[in-house]
């Protein structure tokens, strides 16, 4: 019982401009199968699709669930939680992927960078939620957590390097959003 | 409909179906995994693999019992090759096939090597993977790494291992209730987010005490919260204790109210609403009104940075 005091994610989902999937992860045993997890999308995907949520996250229920969303070029982020959640928390978790993500693909921010970089991707899910409880929702501390990976681990001057291509990639992604 | 122009660039294909998984093919990935058991191991080439490995289970794709043994088996030879990319991915790949107990043997001495790496972020998710496919036996043998972990300076590696330590806490309650005394240590961390694991942690184990959830609040709301997500979880269990107080006198539960109306003032957005929720609902409102309350305070308090709600 104390379990449902602990703010929970049910899932993530980056699909495409048609509503497939690019990454996804499930956190959640109500959706048990494949299926479930595809009508879900579909009904998310369809219900959100004629939204402004270019210019900053929205927000909407469905099923017993909030989820909130946003869009780039033909990506479309979603994160899904409860319907007794926090949305502000959750809305934290869909920026810290979504800014992650504009880190880690060099603010080419579309579907053919993501499925260029999957691995990326997956990573970065990996570093947000594990099993549905929230690890990090700082952007730039997830990137980092997901580049290590193709650092050389005794090259402390890289990671110099890295921090500066990130805060220009984020200055970039900035203006471009608010432009 | 008229032509997609041709794009300069002649790596880019001008196809709108583009994509790097085209035409991927189950059988065809598996047969690639073949080059995990290479004495010389190619850490990009196998990274691709699994990367399309585990494209093909996120796109619904499933492996029978005997694919599933083959690649888990395949993939336990990459502990090899000292690539950092490629242990992480190996990492993803070991939670995603979710091993059975007689296959978890296999990998567990190379993860317990891992998880007293000196490279941190192979501790991190050495944990995280060990504890999501540990049974009860290995746990007690892993245990005391999972305590000191718990205490690492490194939150990372903290906040790994206490997360773990909440999953833990559902399958081996037992276990998990002995590292109560890291777990307090834990609570006091100046790192942010180790606070909160450790606060979610705490009160889980605590639970079923009233009088030590009572107490674990009161200190905290005396002391120094970390993060907003920390915050957020106080208020929740700062509403339960009112709620469960046997007394219910308004003076008994008067310091807790005053906490909570003070949330009302915190920066972090997630507080405010986490406190207005909280503070509508103990007012008895339903949950209609509460949304209508929670809604004029947001009015007042913030700004066009707020998601846009739609009904």
């Amino acid at each position: 019982m104390a379990r449902d005091l602990c703010p929970s994610v049910k899932n993530i989902l980056l699909l495409d401009s048609e509503g497939k999937r690019v990454a996804v992860k499930y956190y959640s045993d109500d959706w048990p199968t494949n299926s479930s997890k595809l009508a879900f999308e579909k009904s998310v995907f369809t219900k959100t699709l004629k939204s402004n949520a270019r210019v900053e996250a929205e927000i909407s229920m469905f099923e017993n669930n909030i989820v909130i969303y946003k869009f780039v070029q033909d990506l479309h982020f979603f994160v899904t939680g409860g319907e007794e959640e926090n949305e502000l928390i959750l809305a934290t978790v869909l920026q810290g992927f979504f800014d992650a993500v504009a880190l880690l693909l060099r603010s080419n921010v579309d579907k053919r960078e993501a499925l260029e970089n999957l691995d990326l991707i997956l990573l970065c899910l990996d570093e947000i939620v594990d099993g549905g409880i929230i690890l990090e929702t700082d952007a730039s501390i997830i990137a980092g957590k997901v580049a290590t990976h193709s650092m050389d681990a005794d090259a402390p001057l890289s990671e110099q390097t890295i921090t500066q291509a990130w805060a220009t990639a984020r200055e970039h992604l900035t203006r471009t959003l608010l432009s | 409909m008229a032509q997609p122009l041709v794009k300069k660039d002649d790596d880019r294909d001008d196809e709108a179906e583009y994509s790097p998984f085209l035409g991927i093919e189950k059988g065809a990935v598996l047969q690639e995994a073949r080059v995990f058991n290479d004495p010389q191991l190619d850490p990009r080439r196998c990274s691709q693999v699994i990367t399309k490995l585990l494209y093909l289970l996120n796109q619904g794709e499933t492996f029978t019992k005997v694919e599933a043994t083959e690649v888990f088996f395949a993939v336990t030879k990459l502990f090899q090759s000292r690539d950092i990319g490629l242990r992480r991915m190996v990492y993803l790949m070991i939670k995603e096939l979710s091993p059975s107990a007689d296959e978890v043997i296999i990998v567990t001495s190379s993860l317990m090597k891992d998880m007293n790496s000196k490279t941190d972020m192979y501790r991190a998710n050495a944990i995280r993977v060990l504890c999501r496919i540990t049974d009860g036996t290995l746990l007690t043998q892993i245990e005391r790494y999972l305590k000191q972990a718990i205490v690492d300076k490194n939150p990372v590696v903290a906040s790994a291992a206490l997360v773990s330590g909440i999953h833990l806490l559902q399958t081996n309650p037992e276990i998990v209730k002995r590292w109560s005394n890291e777990v307090q240590e834990a609570v006091q961390s100046r790192a942010a987010l180790v606070q909160f694991h450790a606060l979610g942690l705490l009160h889980q184990i605590r639970q079923n005490d009233r009088l030590a959830v009572s107490k674990l609040v009161t200190s905290l709301t005396r002391g120094t919260v970390r993060s907003p997500l920390a915050q957020c979880l106080l208020i929740r269990y700062t509403s339960q204790v009112i709620r469960e107080s046997a007394t219910s006198t308004q003076t008994g539960d008067r310091p807790f109210y005053d906490f909570l109306e003070g949330c009302l003032r915190h920066k972090a957005e997630m507080v405010i609403f986490e406190a207005a929720r909280a503070i509508t609902e103990l007012n008895g409102m339903n949950k209609d009104e509460s949304f209508e309350e929670i809604l004029k305070i947001r009015k007042t308090k913030f700004g066009p940075s707020m998601p846009n709600i739609k009904a």
